[in-house]
């Protein structure tokens, strides 16, 4: 354990006046209490951090400090005075504004309708267009984003977009500006960008909350840090106090063991998996990849680069041929989901929510959704092998719920993940291909994933993970295939494996790649 | 009259595509020296349908007597597409007469009096034009005495008193009409109305309309239905419900069926009182007759309703017409 | 926390009592109190009888139509494609009688299934292959099944032969220990509904369509299939339908199954059906279907409003069930 001792007067450096204080916020939901007792202050020009795994209570905290939720206990203090906000919109209009982790935009409208939505500037009975795109090409500069005002939202990345909702927010001129988790979406060139922008803001004396799972992040941008433990305030440090391997210890309250597992070697027989010049959407993206039995196959590159449309391809769940794809020693011929399933490949989508799971639906259908065929060979439903999956699948794979027969949708983010590995290896596949694996969930969780891929992968299992974050690339893969603009321009494998390496690849020009595919 | 405007409910595929098969069957008369059209609502409806098949026959007729004359038929799903149906015709051929039975007296008045300015004869069937010094003939029926030749037939059975129930159509002038006739005669009487209730012109709907009828009301002496088409729904749902107490059940119209049953003598519906779709029919011959030259007619021509007896019911009925 | 490890508390938690399933029969239970108190006549046998013989047709459609619209889909041409198979249906008994006589009825009965399922595998296959909107490609054809029965019929009525009227009569008006037919063909169907819907893995698929395409596409459900079979179904359904109307007045007229499409849907969403899919109440829908009919008997039966209003009080009834729901779902 830590012997950092928490100080939440203002002995830390920071002398200017406080922005927003919360006294005492608690927060229950009937008997179940998920917030108690956090007192914190942000300060004008300070970045506050605020860390903790899924299910701490950040989200709850947010809510409250914001006005989308009502506290059930404590209150806030708006600059020394006493308000409690009904709504958010209350709270807005005392200048304080939450940047959603979603993206909660209507993607055909333009980005400057978007911005402006129902708050559009008027000349007479008229929208005045021209003013509301003036000003928003002013906020998409402010914020460093490339996009047009009247570019369509759903051209645009979930990385632009999140800029836009972050313009958004800056619209009018705010006190207290809360992010949460504003990089999980990002890829790495994305998130220095974004932290740019908020230290711009703090400069200007914006006081700003920001919640990330991505401790380094935390290290390299926040004044100060709050730590949350399970609905319990832990404390506040000055972020000079604390580096990362303390932030993680704070969170999960115990010593981090290691949170990779160690390498494994890989034998050198014939692939279980070679894919021959795979075209994706006319060609767009192209490729050919092979994993063997054992292997982490890591593939890297900046969001865009086509990685998840390769896949995508392969699945058939978008237009694509191939030369030749063979798998297990056989030819397949027919690319769908389903086929592919029963032949020993499947794919975990990086969109839990829009192409994961079924929010609304309990948990056992969506645990068998995919190997319904298994489960119920029959024609019928077979509810009582569905109910023993589940509760099977709930202890392999730690997945922590209060009830099971509770909604998808209202699992954490870490927990959604696990029943989605559990949905997938459902039909014990052979090759698993998972795409970004541990986005948006928590340290604890990441963990836990980490070490089921580990084990698949000891059994005898193949695996492909594409992941946008460069120490789970090189903490996890044996050999890492890099991509850019819709092919695969390097190969790494062994010491070659480094983020330096990787961003290298993913970044520079043509040329050299060339060069260091052939080395 | 306008009961085929409400009863029109087609989606507009339907009249378009009877609107194409009756136009490219009147082309082949081009060359002739007078050309007719004649515009009415689509067929929907039992009644409308009856005006397009006296139309379609009528055109054959003429056309075959007199080869100088070419009728174009054409028909409409709404009052809409009546007027664009008149802007095409008279735009795309020199017209020496109009027979129209409009689907609204307001709507197509001033489209109507717009053909008219071009020297064309104008002959109205049914439903008048808000102006009536724009036709040069006008043939209609006469709905107030189909409600009221009724009325009075009921009165005189039941012998001036007793109970019975109404069912109306579509909210619109004719079914007005027809109830204000209908309610006038029985309201000197000592007949009591225990209900009128909408069922739309529809047989399934005035068959449910019945039934609720019957359950609610444990005595009806009589039930006036005030279409053969609702009157056959009636019917279905009296037998059901085995019912005894009523004496007659009465339609209008002069539906093929039901003047089936005038004919055999049925004793709950032994009368009905005809409402011809065959009059755009006679409109048409009166209107050809211009052209043909020997017998020019002006004026306005209203036709009696006459009550259907057994005695007199073959020269209402027309074997092979759908209504 | 409010999270606990199953695996030392396994547990299915009891569960509350449904408010949002039971609305629609709450619903129903009301309008039922409502008009009993009205008129004693309303909770005669004959009365109830009629009302729900005659909700057999809306019931049935509505089975079929819950199957669409929880795969994401929407029918609107089913009134129209109703009045298509009974012509169809009509014609072919009239064709077959010289030959069959009374076995003409089966004959007609089997060519109106047939019929049903294939209008259903039309709509279903130009949605599904040629990637159209269900609601504008239903438009179309609720059109063109229309515009078929008023060609069939010459705008007129198409009646069936005088000789299968008395045979056939009982399929509408008789009863088996006292349940009319209609009533034991819609039990039928709800059963096998139900059965399809919630016990097979057909049925999971629909709603998973339904729930989020996207997701049943990446768990390999084939999508396209499974909405095209739901048109099937309903279409099935609709000749089903079509065998029980038949036999009550004899005859398809170009008004048969006039706007029927809107009493279908409304009775699903009454029934707590989601109208952008993914959840499934077959017997809610058919709640949903004794709600309309039993308003308008009720509202027949009381003379509470002047005829003109009939129809603004069925809508505020309908609006008022809807707000219900809407309240208990909150809870």
């Amino acid at each position: 354990m830590t012997e950092l001792t928490s100080k939440s007067d203002s002995s830390d450096g920071i002398d200017t006046p406080t922005a927003l204080r919360a006294e005492g916020l608690a927060k229950a939901y009937g008997s179940i209490t998920v917030l108690s007792d956090v007192t914190l202050d942000i300060r004008a020009g300070e970045v506050h951090a605020v860390i903790g795994e899924n299910g701490a209570g950040k989200s709850t905290l947010m809510k409250i400090l914001s006005g989308h939720t009502a506290p059930t206990g404590g209150h806030l203090l708006m600059e020394g005075r006493r308000s409690d906000f009904a709504d958010a919109i209350q709270a807005e209009a005392a200048g304080v504004v939450l940047v959603h982790q979603e993206i909660l935009l209507a993607s055909d409208l333009t980005v400057a309708q978007n911005l402006f939505l129902g708050r559009e500037l008027t000349r007479g009975l008229m929208v005045d267009d021209r003013a509301m795109n003036r000003r928003t090409a002013e906020v998409l500069t402010s914020v460093g984003s490339i996009a047009h005002p009247t570019d369509r939202v759903g051209d645009h990345s979930l990385a632009q977009q999140q800029l836009f909702q972050i313009a958004r927010a800056l619209l009018d001129d705010r006190k207290v500006v809360i992010l949460d988790e504003p990089t999980a979406m990002l890829a790495n060139d994305e998130v220095a960008a974004l932290i740019d922008i908020v230290r711009k803001l703090r400069d200007r004396g914006v006081a700003v909350l920001y919640i990330s799972h991505r401790l380094e992040e935390v290290e390299a941008l926040a004044d100060r840090v709050t730590v949350l433990r399970d609905g319990k305030m832990i404390g506040t440090w000055p972020a000079a106090n604390l580096d990362q391997r303390q932030m993680a210890e704070l969170m999960v309250g115990r010593e981090l063991s290691m949170l990779y597992p160690a390498k494994r070697e890989v034998a050198s027989e014939p692939p279980i998996l070679e894919v021959t010049n795979l075209s994706v959407d006319q060609g767009k993206v192209e490729g050919s990849f092979a994993v063997r039995r054992g292997e982490i196959l890591g593939i890297g590159g900046m969001i865009g680069a086509g990685r998840t449309e390769l896949m995508e391809g392969l699945m058939g769940l978008r237009p694509s041929h191939a030369k030749s794809v063979i798998l297990n020693g056989k030819q397949i011929t027919l690319f769908h989901v389903d086929k592919l399933m029963q032949a020993g490949l499947v794919y975990l989508t990086e969109d839990r929510k829009g192409k994961g799971l079924l929010l609304n639906e309990p948990l056992a259908p969506n645990l068998t959704l995919q190997a319904l065929d298994t489960v119920s060979p029959g024609m019928t439903l077979n509810r009582d092998k569905e109910n023993e999956a589940l509760k099977q699948a709930v202890q392999d794979y730690d997945i922590r719920v209060p009830s099971l027969t509770m909604a998808a949708g209202k699992l954490s983010g870490g927990n959604q993940q696990k029943l989605l590995l559990a949905k997938i290896m459902l039909d014990d596949p052979s090759v698993i291909i998972i795409d970004e694996p541990t986005r948006g969930i928590d340290i604890g969780n990441k963990s836990q994933i980490y070490k089921f891929i580990d084990t698949l992968v000891r059994a005898g299992k193949a695996c492909v993970v594409i992941s946008s974050e460069l120490p789970e690339l090189v903490g996890l893969s044996d050999r890492v295939l890099v991509m850019r603009g819709g092919r695969f321009v390097a190969e790494l494998s062994g010491a070659q494996i480094t983020e330096q390496n990787i961003v290298y690849a993913a970044a520079s020009n043509g040329q050299d790649i060339e060069e260091k595919k052939t080395a | 009259m306008i009961k085929i405007t409400t009863r029109v409910r087609t989606f507009m595929s339907a009249a378009t595509v009877a609107t194409v098969s009756l136009v490219g069957a009147a082309a082949h008369a081009q060359d002739a020296e007078f050309t007719i059209a004649v515009s009415i609502p689509a067929a929907t409806h039992g009644w409308t349908g009856g005006v397009v098949y006296h139309a379609q026959r009528a055109e054959k007729e003429i056309e075959a007597a007199f080869p100088n004359i070419d009728v174009i038929v054409t028909t409409a799903s709404s009052a809409t597409a009546q007027v664009s149906a008149l802007e095409d015709l008279s735009a795309t051929r020199d017209l020496d007469a109009l027979v129209i039975l409009p689907f609204t007296s307001d709507e197509l008045t001033g489209p109507v009096e717009q053909v008219k300015s071009n020297g064309t004869f104008i002959t109205v069937v049914d439903r008048g034009l808000a102006d009536p010094t724009i036709h040069d003939l006008y043939v209609a029926g006469d709905n107030i005495a189909v409600g009221a030749n009724t009325a009075a037939w009921l009165v005189d059975k039941l012998g001036g008193k007793g109970e019975i129930v109404v069912l109306r159509g579509i909210p619109t002038v004719i079914d007005d009409e027809r109830i204000k006739g209908f309610s006038d005669v029985i309201a000197e009487s000592d007949i009591k109305i225990l209900d009128v209730q909408y069922a739309n012109w529809n047989q399934d709907e005035a068959f449910t309309l019945m039934q609720d009828y019957l359950a609610r009301f444990p005595n009806i002496d009589a039930v006036w239905a005030n279409d053969d088409d609702m009157l056959l729904g009636v019917l279905e749902a009296i037998d059901q419900a085995e019912r005894k107490d009523i004496r007659f059940a009465l339609g209008g119209n002069g539906m093929k069926q039901v003047i089936e049953m005038v004919m055999a003598g049925d004793e709950r519906t032994p009368i009905s009182t005809p409402y011809p779709p065959s009059m755009i029919a006679s409109a048409i011959y009166m209107t050809a007759s211009q052209f043909a030259g020997q017998a020019p007619m002006r004026g306005s021509f209203k036709l009696a309703a006459p009550l259907i007896t057994p005695e007199n019911a073959d020269q209402f009925y027309f074997a092979d017409s759908p209504f | 926390m409010s999270t606990a490890n199953i695996t030392e508390a396994p547990e299915i938690r009891t569960r509350r009592i449904p408010w949002s399933e039971m609305a629609p029969f709450i619903a129903l239970a009301i309008i039922l109190v409502l008009g009993a108190t009205l008129n004693s006549n309303f909770l005669s046998s004959n009365n109830l009888l009629n009302v729900i013989t005659r909700s057999s047709f809306i019931a049935i459609i509505a089975v079929g139509a819950t199957f669409i619209i929880a795969s994401g889909g929407l029918d609107l041409s089913v009134g129209s494609m109703m009045a298509f198979v009974t012509g169809i249906m009509i014609l072919s008994m009239n064709a077959l009688v010289p030959v069959l006589g009374n076995w003409a009825i089966l004959g007609g009965a089997g060519v109106a299934l047939v019929v049903g399922a294939l209008c259903g595998l039309f709509n279903g296959l130009i949605i599904t292959v040629g990637r159209i909107e269900p609601f504008i490609v239903t438009l179309g054809t609720m059109g063109i099944f229309r515009a078929f029965i008023i060609f069939l019929s010459d705008g007129g009525s198409l009646p069936i032969d005088r000789s299968l009227r008395a045979a056939y009569r009982p399929v509408y008006f008789g009863d088996f220990m006292g349940v009319p037919y209609p009533v034991l063909m819609t039990l039928v169907v709800i059963v096998f509904g139900a059965f399809l819907l919630y016990r097979t893995k057909f049925g999971r698929r629909v709603t998973a369509s339904g729930s989020n395409e996207d997701v049943a596409r990446f768990s390999g459900v084939h999508v396209g299939r499974i909405r095209t079979t739901t048109y099937v179904i309903q279409g099935v359904c609709v000749g089903i339908a079509a065998i029980c109307y038949v036999p009550r007045l004899g005859a398809a007229t170009p008004t048969t199954g006039q706007l029927w499409e809107l009493q279908v849907i409304t009775a699903v969403v009454i029934g707590g059906t989601l109208l952008r899919g993914g959840k499934a109440r077959i017997w809610g829908s058919v709640a949903g279907a004794l709600i309309l009919e039993v308003i308008a008997n009720v509202m027949v039966l009381s003379d509470l409003v002047s005829e003109y209003l009939v129809a603004a009080v069925q809508g505020a009834i309908i609006i008022i069930a809807m707000l219900a729901h809407r309240f208990t779902n909150a809870r």
